[in-house]
């Protein structure tokens, strides 16, 4: 009698085949051996790798994932703007070392409270050759301010715009706003070539459409599942900043194999999405690490569910979590403990009163010791053991991996019941619109940054009417000294107001600060000159790479 | 009814008579050892499956942890251990689910024949036309993940195989002459199948079901690796996999490779033990 072999579910040969060939694979491809150790060196910290020596006909970068469109109306992550930053101007321009510069237009100025006039530079003109407007930037702006923008929160005290005078644009705000003409050195402040984008209609941004845009590079060829080139612009307006390659080529891949190009020297560049992927690419000679400014940081946000909206059970957990660890085992020591939401790459003015109010925080240790712990227990025993375990969420994914076991481990310590909840990747991104997604979980860990170098971007967060402010925290008079400081332009004022709301919103623990994930760029030594920071997200990076050597 | 002599099994014991066949004792052994690991997992693991330690992480096997530590310091022989439960108990599970709609099917379809067979042997051919991987990521998709949905899904998925192969075998049997025997004493057809016909399957679809084991317990591991089946903070050994990934690319291959050779080794002594088992039973039922 025979086995019935015609049905194999998961075929038997194949499986242990597949089984043994995985393992042993493992243990092949493992070049670093079984002790390597992904410890940090020689890593360089700054805004900016060093200046290219000369030109180069092409590189190739990777990103983690394809874009999804280059209207960025639409959609904005990483893979968008790292490509788009290239291609697309703004009236503002964040550099390298993340303070802001007129660029599209040449003079930004207060003209009284409210009123903003930007005067627009006269000798832009976009790829297709035609000149830039004013009706082009107004048109822009209103694209970007409209409903279901994607930038249209940076419009929120917008009243009005318009166009004043052949090269000026005038914007009317509620109140003065601080923050907004930084804002229009990120996508809310990108000018787009009105003929082009309405030729296009709904097919702007799609891979068959050209870009409608001024930058030193511009869209080749979007080949859909595989690669995106871009070429140098041919007459650049600005022909000192033209770039150093003919063309980019942009390949997507996840970090594994992000690393297996860089060192075998298929690809010659990317900006990690996890500073964690340095780690093996420091052991390479073809390769170099270097890390930038960033406002990125992890936080686990704490949703309404249920205990974590009493503050003294955030600030226990806050109190008991190993910081250092997670540090270590997410990012191979490439990031930083952290005490508040944003990182340090929001300090574009006034740093040292930043920097040392940031030293005096308390109740975020890197490491707790038994002083931390015994404040922490003391804070639950009065705001009471919850009956439920706390929920915190993963994704599955490495990094959310280790700090929810590091929340797990603190909740432990403080006695606390703590459990793990997975939540499908392409899911947790809901978690800050979908309230049935929070009702699953007490915190979710998420890495979170602004585009502006400025805190008061991010602690506008906490105001009752934040949409993010999930715990409803309403610290006194909040709400209003986030309106005074948005409304303050003297910069040694607004670091005394953002350094109070800091305050506010760490003794509270709205957000639980993990780790400060520095920008992290890995590059071949054949080529120099892009950012180490986070500007990459919005400066025309890929510009200034060329040869390291003449 | 007592004086009709039904077919038995033979006397001649079913392991050991090959003492030198020592590829079937050291897979027999090497099960017998994980399963009374499994069984005595708290008694016997150093530390909790699930005991953060960020002093202790990415560490080789040494004495501190005999088979090493993953990303946030776990010990991964305490972890293997707690998780040889739930990794063999999924598929014995799922195994046990299958065999209920598969024996049932198939021996419905076998003794009623006709149109009932017909309908049977169509479904079941629907069923092996679908991709197995395809469908239970179908099933989950709908009903969620989590392992009860990995086992049921798989169980749905195995259950046409085992239908099929328990109906071959009941045709068979059927033409032996005790059935007709019953038959013409007036006997029923559900109490001939539950009482003499299903219990004489047994022998070999016991062998079939060892082998089906090993498979069962790949499919679930891929699942979880898949992020489909068990969820963290499991110790599952395919979610264990998974979790190890991470460390791959900074040259920290253990916890990746423990797990992943724990299941290649199950997987291999299950197949060498159910293949052995499945011939000399065959060999009897033949006879």
């Amino acid at each position: 009698m025979k086995r019935n072999d015609k049905f194999k579910p998961f075929a038997r040969t194949g499986v242990i085949a597949g089984a043994a060939a995985f393992t042993l694979a493992l243990s092949a491809c493992n070049a670093a051996g079984p002790q390597a150790q992904s410890t940090p060196t020689d890593v360089s910290f700054g805004p900016t790798t060093s200046e290219a020596a000369g030109k180069i006909d092409s590189f190739t970068w990777m990103i983690t994932q394809e874009p999804a469109t280059f209207d960025l109306d639409i959609d904005s992550a990483t893979a968008e703007n790292t490509i788009m930053s290239n291609v697309c101007e703004r009236l503002m321009q964040l550099q390298p070392d993340l303070t802001t510069t007129p660029h599209l237009a040449e003079k930004a100025e207060w003209t009284s409270d409210t009123t903003v006039v930007f005067t627009l530079r006269k000798d832009v003109t976009f790829h297709d050759g035609t000149p830039m407007t004013a009706d082009d930037v107004l048109w822009s702006m209103q694209r970007h301010a409209a409903k279901g923008a994607d930038e249209s929160d940076e419009y929120a005290n917008v009243t009005d715009m318009a166009k004043t005078g052949d090269n000026q644009i005038t914007v009317t705000l509620k109140q003065r706003d601080a923050i907004f003409l930084q804002a229009m050195a990120g996508n809310g402040g990108i000018v787009l070539n009105r003929k082009v984008v309405e030729a296009q209609g709904a097919n702007y941004g799609s891979p068959s459409a050209p870009d409608a845009c001024s930058g030193p590079l511009k869209l080749g060829k979007w080949s859909a599942g595989s690669n995106i080139t871009l070429t140098k612009a041919a007459d650049y307006w600005d022909a000192d900043s033209a770039s150093l390659a003919d063309t980019i080529t942009f390949r997507w891949a996840d970090d594994n194999a992000i690393v297996n190009a860089l060192t075998s020297g298929e690809a010659q560049g990317a900006y990690l999405d996890s500073p964690a992927t340095a780690g093996p690419l420091q052991k390479s000679r073809k390769v170099q690490i270097a890390q930038g400014p960033s406002t990125n940081v992890w936080s686990l946000i704490a949703t309404e569910r249920g205990a974590l909206k009493d503050e003294r059970i955030r600030q226990a957990l806050s109190l008991a979590l190993n910081r250092q660890g997670v540090t270590q085992a997410a990012f191979g020591g490439l990031a930083k403990p952290w005490k508040a939401p944003v990182g340090p790459g929001a300090w574009g003015y006034e740093e040292p009163t930043f920097s040392a109010a940031y030293e005096a925080l308390a109740g975020a240790p890197a490491q707790p010791s038994n002083d931390d712990l015994e404040k922490a227990k003391k804070l639950v025993q009065e705001a009471g053991v919850p009956a439920e375990p706390i929920v915190v969420a993963n994704s599955g994914d490495s990094i959310r991996n280790v700090i929810s076991s590091a929340l797990v481990e603190a909740a432990q310590k403080i006695g606390l019941k703590a459990e793990i909840v997975t939540i499908p990747r392409q899911q947790y991104g809901d978690f800050y619109s979908d309230a049935s997604l929070r009702a699953q979980a007490d915190l979710f860990s998420d890495e979170y940054y602004i585009s502006k170098n400025d805190p008061v971007g991010f602690y506008k967060n906490g105001a009752s009417t934040a949409k993010v402010n999930f715990v409803k925290f309403a610290g006194e008079g909040y709400d209003s000294k986030v309106k005074e400081a948005q409304a303050t332009t003297d910069d040694a004022a607004r670091a005394k107001l953002a350094i109070d709301l800091e305050k506010h919103w760490t003794d509270a623990m709205v957000w639980i600060p993990v780790a400060h994930t520095p920008a992290t760029i890995a590059m071949s030594k054949d080529i120099t000159g892009a950012p180490s920071s986070a500007s990459f997200l919005y400066y025309p990076w890929a510009a200034d790479v060329g040869s390291s050597k003449k | 009814m007592s004086s009709l002599s039904t077919p038995t099994l033979a006397s001649t014991p079913v392991i050991g008579r090959k003492k030198r066949d020592v590829a079937y004792l050291v897979s027999l052994g090497f099960l017998l050892l994980v399963v009374a690991a499994a069984l005595l997992a708290p008694w016997v693991a150093p530390y909790a499956a699930n005991a953060v330690d960020f002093t202790a992480i990415w560490q080789a096997p040494g004495a501190g942890h005999l088979l090493g530590t993953d990303q946030v310091g776990q010990d991964l022989f305490s972890r293997l251990i707690h998780g040889a439960r739930e990794s063999l108990l999924g598929p014995l599970a799922l195994l046990a689910l299958a065999t209920v709609f598969g024996v049932t099917i198939g021996t419905v379809a076998a003794w009623n024949g006709g149109w009932i067979d017909v309908v049977l042997a169509r479904i079941t051919d629907v069923m092996f036309a679908f991709p197995g991987l395809l469908f239970v990521v179908l099933v989950i998709a709908v009903f969620g993940k989590g392992p009860a949905t990995a086992i049921v899904a798989l169980a749905l998925a195995y259950a046409p195989v085992i239908a099929k192969f328990t109906r071959s075998l009941a045709l068979a049997e059927m033409t032996r002459p005790y059935v007709d025997a019953y038959r013409v004493q007036g006997v029923g057809g559900a109490f001939l199948c539950v009482r003499y016909i299903i219990p004489n399957l047994t022998p070999p679809l016991l062998g079939y079901l060892v082998v089906l084991f090993g498979e069962g317990l790949m499919s679930l591991a891929t699942l979880s690796f898949l992020g489909f089946g068990a969820q963290p903070p499991s110790s599952e050994w395919g979610l264990m996999v998974q979790e190890g990934q991470s460390g791959i690319i900074q040259g920290h291959i253990w916890p990746t490779l423990v797990p992943g050779a724990a299941i290649a080794a199950v997987v291999v002594a299950v197949n060498v033990v159910g293949v052995r088992l499945s011939d000399r039973l065959n060999s009897r039922f033949e006879r």
